[in-house]
């Protein structure tokens, strides 16, 4: 289990589509650095979110909740939110909480790449 | 096997009761995803107790069952002004998305990623027990 401060790192994918990168527990602390980088890139014009979960295995509701405001943020600009690399639990948390219905999840980074970009890693 | 952890209310001790968990349940040879379900389900009880408990917590994490059927029991004890579990509505995403509140989600977790969970309150103490079977069922 990973419980050290989470450890964010994000990337502009395509002109649209940015990827933040987290690893770690996802809290209330966690959520909001999260949240922070979401804001960052969607004001570096990415109305598409992709979050690379790869590395975190623990959550609470708080961390998740914060999510969910990342997604209405971004529904209300006709972004989009994805995840991929998902824990079955954290995948199950997500479905129970709504975040399913609404953010598109991918099994692993390259298989959102090629879905949002359009084109695979070179 | 039995750990009994007395936690006080600081920042991310809910991780120090998650490891018990993940710990015990390795040993009993539990697979990773039952174990990691434990896990959120054992922090969420956590956080509840030390937003409604008031004060400190008691842990305890053990196995019981028959031997083909051994389970993961997880208790969490506050010592809070209690609540009616059967007033405790369960959370749902139509009541929260577009809603100002997203909280409210402890109890509905819990009751979803455990097998089985029992809840007694009254004033001065709740107990929150909850199982998850070492295996999933057949």
């Amino acid at each position: 289990m990973n419980d050290e401060p989470i450890m964010l790192s994000t990337d502009v994918l395509s002109d649209d589509v940015g990827l933040i990168a987290a690893a770690g527990y996802i809290n209330n602390e966690g959520g909001q650095a999260i949240a922070d980088a979401a804001t960052d890139l969607m004001g570096r014009g990415c109305d598409t979110l992709l979050i690379d979960l790869d590395g975190t295995r623990i959550i609470n509701s708080i961390g998740v909740s914060i999510l969910l405001e990342i997604m209405e943020k971004l529904l209300e600009e006709k972004g989009r939110l994805a995840f991929c690399n998902l824990t079955p639990t954290i995948a199950k948390t997500f479905e129970i909480m709504g975040l399913v219905q609404y953010a598109t999840i991918y099994p692993d980074r390259e298989a959102a790449r090629v879905d949002l970009v359009g084109h695979a890693a070179s | 096997m039995e750990v009994v952890l007395h936690l006080p209310v600081v920042p991310n001790v809910e991780l120090v009761a998650a490891k018990a968990v993940e710990t015990l349940g390795s040993a009993l040879g539990m697979d990773r995803s039952r174990v990691e379900a434990a896990s959120v389900a054992i922090v969420e009880a956590c956080l509840n107790a030390m937003e409604h408990g008031g004060g400190r917590m008691i842990v305890r994490v053990t196995s019981e069952g028959e031997p083909d059927r051994h389970q993961l029991v997880i208790e969490v004890e506050d010592h809070g002004e209690g609540f009616d579990p059967s007033s405790a509505p369960q959370n749902s995403p139509s009541r929260v998305i577009g809603s100002a509140s997203k909280r409210g989600w402890g109890l509905t977790l819990i009751r979803e990623l455990m097998d089985d969970v029992q809840i007694r309150s009254q004033p001065g103490r709740t107990l929150v027990r909850m199982c998850k079977y070492v295996e999933s069922a057949p």
